[in-house]
């Protein structure tokens, strides 16, 4: 039994009834009077000079609006982190991708701002154009940006403990290049917005995002207005995994296109839109050099890494950053070396998505220990073994593992798949593989550089006693956030999860940073928590100020109070409770209530209401770029992977996954596996199928969901979930990540099982058939 | 030019005057105010828009209007019964089948099609049947055990 | 996404389909289940004036077996195909075929008409259709005529159909006893595909340890419409089956397949799969025709 008496449980989600009678709101299910349709024009070419823009004849066209370019909108420059704004909301010299913006148009129905689109003239002069790392890097390339030489958009250098030494004393050096290619992160709900301008000129914008915050902020300093006066809300949200961590054209579009015409305006991107748009995965190149010691002892690592990032930074800083640091753990590695360059190429901006610049990273090294520890003739379970880092140790690139249950992981998963029976001893083209990893717990540091609170939470009690209001400007996308705060603050406050009603999404409630870096458990949990222990301690204070006992003896478990010290006579205040509630049809009797005391409570002074905040501490080293990487808390897990390869045609099928991963403390257990499950899945889909391909010209040629490929529900097997709780100190009930965490040995898991089963490494994503096939072949030469 | 049509959705007659180049999901979302209906792509590649139409789980973006005049519709909002959630959707709650829930309805409805079809599928089954309805969060196993515990309830 | 403007008619006979198709003429479009027409008028890639809506016509809808013929409406889905007992009892090859398409919303959409007048090279429905030697019937108001599918396909969209032809009916001769066809395809994902390559395989033998008698192969995604493969399938002729035979014929049919590179894969790759598949039809084949005793 738990200790618990809400979280630790399987509790249905908060948001499921809603979802599942297709009640619940999301941005294109809403509507305002008046509403305006918006659109936006994009470049159909990779790379080129605007000459002229001609609007007359769209402005023309009955039933439309408005119409901005850069003209109206202005040349404000904006991005995700301030340190690289590189962007207006429309171009105004060049177009640096097919998909960039030039326009947007307002007006009375969609069919008309569509019309309006075509009839805008642009003319250009095309430049040359790059579409990969090599082709911008090369000497004498044309620039997307005149101020980044060899279209070097951030590179990093960094360099742990001695890595030259490192090799020095190594027995066995492995060098491996691994490619994974772009990603998108095909949510199923096409970004949306609503924007509407009330008669005082307040904002309130209505969007499908991942980031309250940020947008309010960023659409507030493009369009020159005070951030007070921008409220942003958050309806559901049909998933994010990442790119929905920013704010889009299509919402400033939308804003700006509001002011402009005093109307409210409704966008949607396209699902091909939502391709053009991207800022999800990155494609990264990694070169790694691996050390180790005859007995697998890990000496040294060096990781080169170049990333094509597509016409502009977005995330891309802290990306390129991610994409060394993440590799400091879950392994005791004394010395460490990275060198990353992100580069600029006329394609979409790469941005972050699910596990965040560590993906590729990860399936590169994972691989890579896999093809020591066949070289030593060790077990690759007994070689991550004997490097695995546990609770209490430090990265050499100073992160912080104050909980770590890696070891528990390994060995779960081990035996959880039966992994000592079947590695290299299965048929020939069936196989397993294993692989680790770790992730953060929330960003140490808000994106832009400040010291503010990285969630806020607001409780307040209803004036009967009976329902605590939890408002927060957390996002709930899918994750179950909603839930997780509601079952934090119950469990807090001693009351029942049915007693919590939860808004959330809205900047107007509290300062939330949004869900990114698998942060809102941590973080806006710890927040819930304190806010709803303020507001237990105001009850208790009050009630014990009732009854003349002291308010250590008081305490509230499951809606009734408990007196730690015998019984009470609490007949004063039920009887006062009860006069107050003449007619009432629910009457308490028995243990004396949380609602009766809260009542006490509002009767003494007013509404009560508990506010809580947190911000991490400083956190990790004090080198260039020490920030990326660091969290109050690291989730980690391992996962094994079972594979059927058909040694004719290539074609991979996942058999069977069993996935371990610390989160510290499930807080819900349902979601925490949901989490696990749908991390595999998209981790699946990258290693198998998932790549954004482009024609010549940069565009792209399989922007849908038929082409671009993630997994049906016949490509997924049974997964089977093992949920590994260390206790994380720095965590709300010692709760942390689960989100991202999980995607992290997936891929290289599978990797890892294909060369079980074919005895054949491939070092590039995604393994087609065709891939598979051919690296057969290859062998067999 | 607006032609007339009758639909009869939810067991409700409807009416309405379309243009044919309107699609069902258009007009179902827009018209009638019946959004529990999505849009994930309108090719017909994501099943976010499943109708069941004259007993069968179609794309509704991929049916003109005009071409379902006559048919009887069923959307997610004809799924909840009037005592409360449907067995299915309770399933679907308990299970935690649902995360973002964009795909949900047309998955609920997609199940629903089979469990008429075939009361007691087996897992085969039921993965064939969501076929053509993707997920992006969960991936699909904490569904497909929805749509068992449910046969299972109801076949008892 | 919005759908370009169009007319709109919606004929309840054939006969009226016929005459509003040649009233019509050029700029008009039959509509089927749609699944590949809205699609690509949504995208822009066709704006016919007029769609012509077949869906309502009873008799597209009927299958009919006599006079040694076996006639499936073409106007049937693919769900409907691949759930008929007649169909997966007799020819389980075909409601193979039409099992792989799409997914099941789609298949309870997309029609046999619909996937063979679209003409897309990597289409479920063809390569089981021709191995089974099916002929196809094209009506319009001043007649109908019987075409081979051999013969139907001219290119990738394109067919030997008139703009005021319907394809109302396929045709298929009864399956004499030891004969038997397969068919497998190969995609990336195990559903939602766009076959990388696709192959039927049709043998009849004279007897159930017997020879070859006839043997018809079909290519799907390696070439401008789907072929057939004549080496391979000469290959097999007179020969009793046998590893080693199905080896020399899939080799064979490798050689008689036409693929291309594009971003779906690499012509290598394909032919190399041409060889693979079609073993693995022609062995799905023989056993078919083993058992088929009728």
């Amino acid at each position: 039994m738990s200790e618990y008496n809400v979280i630790n449980s399987r509790a249905p989600r908060l948001d499921a009834p809603g979802k599942a009678t297709g009640r619940a709101k999301y941005v294109d299910d809403m509507s305002l009077p008046g509403m305006l349709y918006g659109a936006i024009l994009q470049s159909p070419l990779a790379h080129a000079r605007i000459l002229n823009i001609d609007t007359s004849r769209a402005r023309s066209l009955p039933g439309v609006k408005a119409v901005v370019t850069a003209k109206e909108a202005g040349l404000v420059k904006y991005g995700v982190s301030p340190a690289r704004y590189d962007e207006t909301l429309y171009c105004h010299e060049k177009v640096r991708y097919v998909g960039d913006e030039l326009a947007a148009v307002a007006a009375v129905d969609l069919e008309t701002a569509m019309d309006a689109l075509s009839l805008i003239q642009v003319d250009y002069e095309e430049l040359p154009a790059v579409f990969t790392v090599e082709q911008a890097m090369a000497e004498g390339a044309p620039l997307l940006h005149d101020d980044y030489p060899r279209n070097i958009s951030a590179e990093v250098h960094q360099e742990f403990g001695d890595v030259e030494a490192g090799f020095k004393q190594s027995d066995l050096i492995k060098t491996t290049t691994f490619v994974n290619k772009r990603q998108d992160a095909a949510f199923l709900e096409p970004h949306g917005c609503l924007a509407e301008f009330d008669l005082f000129g307040q904002l309130t914008l209505h969007t499908s995002t991942q980031v309250p915050h940020y947008v309010m902020r960023t659409v507030a300093m493009v369009l020159g207005i005070p951030v007070g006066q921008v409220r942003v809300v958050k309806p559901y949200v049909g998933g994010g995994f990442g790119p929905k961590c920013e704010a889009t054209p299509l919402e400033m579009s939308a804003c700006l296109l509001a002011k402009v015409t005093g109307k409210p305006v409704k966008m949607n991107y396209s699902r091909e839109q939502v391709f053009l748009h991207s800022r999800a995965r990155h494609q990264f190149i990694h070169t790694i050099t691996t050390g180790v010691k005859k007995d697998g002892t890990l000496m040294a690592l060096t990781n080169e890494c170049h990333l094509e990032g597509g016409a502009y930074t977005s995330f891309g800083i802290a990306t390129v950053y991610y994409s060394g640091s993440l590799l400091g753990g879950p392994y005791k590695l004394p010395n460490m070396k990275y060198d990353g360059y992100r580069v600029f190429t006329n394609r979409p901006a790469c941005g972050a998505q699910r596990g965040h610049g560590g993906v590729a990273a990860r399936a590169a090294w994972e691989q890579q220990l896999d093809m020591i520890a066949v070289d030593l003739g060790l077990d690759p379970v007994e070689l991550r073994l004997r490097n695995i880092m546990s609770t209490g140790d430090v990265t050499c690139n100073v992160l912080d593992m104050s909980s770590l249950g890696m070891k528990e992981c390994v060995e779960a998963v081990r035996d959880g798949s039966d992994w000592n029976a079947k590695r290299g001893k299965m048929t020939k083209g069936k196989g397993v593989g294993i692989a680790c990893g770790f992730f953060v717990s929330g960003a140490g540091y808000p994106i832009y550089r400040s010291e503010t609170f990285h969630s806020t939470v607001v409780i307040k009690l209803s004036e009967d006693g009976g329902t605590a209001q939890l408002l927060t400007g957390s996002a709930e996308i899918g994750q179950g956030s909603d839930t997780t705060m509601a079952m934090i603050a119950a469990e807090a406050l001693g009351i029942k999860l049915s007693d919590v009603r939860v808004t959330s999404g809205d900047t107007d409630l509290a300062v939330d940073l949004g869900a990114y870096s698998s942060r809102q458990t941590l973080m806006t949990g710890h927040a819930t928590k304190e806010a709803a222990e303020d507001v237990k301690r105001q009850v208790i204070e009050v009630l014990a100020q009732e009854l003349s006992i002291p308010p250590v003896d008081i305490d509230f478990k499951n809606g009734l109070v408990v007196f730690k010290n015998g019984n009470v006579d609490f007949s004063k205040v039920r009887t006062s409770y009860i006069q107050e509630h003449r007619g009432w049809t629910d009457p308490p009797s028995g243990d004396l209530t949380f609602k009766e005391a809260a009542r006490m409570a509002f009767l003494a002074k007013g509404t009560i209401v508990g506010t809580g905040k947190y911000k991490p501490g400083r956190l990790g080293g004090k080198y260039k770029g020490a920030a990326v990487g660091t969290s109050p808390a690291y989730g980690c897990s391992a996962q094994v992977v079972e594979v059927t390869v058909d040694m004719e045609t290539g074609k991979v099928i996942i058999d069977r996954m069993t996935d371990a991963h610390d989160c510290g403390l499930a807080v819900n257990i349902t979601s925490v596996e949901g989490q696990m499950e749908g991390s595999l899945s998209m981790g699946m889909g990258e290693a198998l199928f998932e790549e954004v391909k482009f024609d010549g010209k940069g565009k792209i040629l399989n922007a849908n969901l038929g082409e671009y490929k993630i997994p049906t529900a016949l490509d997924m097997p049974n997964v089977k979930t093992i949920i590994v709780e260390s206790n994380e100190p720095n965590g709300p009930f010692g709760a942390k990540e689960v989100g991202e965490g999980a995607i992290m040995p997936t891929i290289p898991a599978i990797l890892n099982a294909v060369y079980d089963a074919t005895g054949v490494w491939i070092h590039e994503l995604p393994l087609t058939p065709e891939r598979v096939y051919r690296a057969i072949q290859q062998a067999k030469k | 030019m607006k032609r007339l049509i009758k639909l009869r959705v939810n067991d409700k007659d409807y009416e309405l005057a379309v243009e044919p180049n309107q699609t069902l999901v258009d007009v179902l979302r827009y018209t009638l105010g019946l959004t529990g209906t999505k849009k994930g792509c309108e090719v017909g590649d994501c099943g976010s828009c499943t109708v069941i139409m004259d007993g069968k789980p179609v794309n509704s973006c991929l049916v003109l209007a005009v071409q379902a005049n006559g048919r009887v519709i069923r959307t997610i909002e004809g799924v909840e019964a009037d005592t409360g959630l449907h067995p299915l959707q309770v399933s679907f709650v308990d299970k935690g089948a649902v995360q973002c829930g964009f795909c949900t309805p047309g998955m609920v409805l997609s199940a629903q099609s089979l469990l008429e079809r075939n009361p007691k599928p087996n897992e085969a089954e039921i993965r064939t049947a969501i076929s053509g309805n993707l997920c992006r969060c969960t991936g699909y196993q904490k569904i497909v055990e929805a749509i068992h515990d449910c046969s299972e309830k109801m076949t008892r | 996404m919005l759908l370009p403007k169009f007319d709109y008619h919606e004929p309840a006979t054939l006969g009226e389909a016929c005459q509003v198709m040649g009233d019509l003429g050029q700029k008009t479009k039959a509509l089927a289940g749609g699944t590949d027409l809205i699609v690509n008028m949504k995208k822009k890639i066709l704006s016919p004036a007029c769609l012509v809506y077949l869906g309502r016509i009873k008799e597209m809808k009927k299958i009919d077996s006599s006079n040694g013929l076996f006639k499936i409406g073409a106007g049937l889905t693919a769900a409907e195909v691949a759930e008929m007992e007649e169909i997966k009892n007799n020819y389980s090859a075909l409601s193979r075929g039409a099992s792989c398409l799409g997914s099941p919303l789609i298949r309870n959409l997309a029609t046999i008409a619909g996937n063979l007048v679209s003409a897309r090279p990597a289409a479920d429905f063809p390569p089981p259709l021709m191995a089974y030697g099916a002929r196809v019937v094209l009506k319009s108001s001043s007649g109908e005529r019987v075409v081979s599918l051999d013969d139907f396909f001219k290119g990738p969209g394109q067919t030997l159909i008139a703009p005021e032809e319907i394809l109302t009916e396929i045709v298929l001769d009864k399956l004499r006893p030891f004969s038997g066809a397969g068919y497998i395809k190969l995609g990336t994902r195990q559903t939602l595909e766009i076959s990388l390559v696709n192959v039927a395989a049709f043998v009849s033998l004279d007897g159930p340890d017997g020879v070859i008698k006839t043997a018809r192969i079909v290519l799907g995604a390696v070439g401008p419409v789907p072929l057939r493969a004549p080496s391979g399938e000469k290959a097999l002729i007179g020969e009793k089956p046998s590893e080693a035979l199905l080896a020399k014929a899939g080799e064979a049919a490798a050689f008689d397949s036409k693929p291309i590179d594009d971003y779906r894969g690499s012509a290598e790759y394909r032919r190399a799969m041409v060889d693979v598949l079609t073993r693995r039809a022609l062995n799905e084949a023989i056993n078919a025709a083993r058992s088929n005793l009728n």
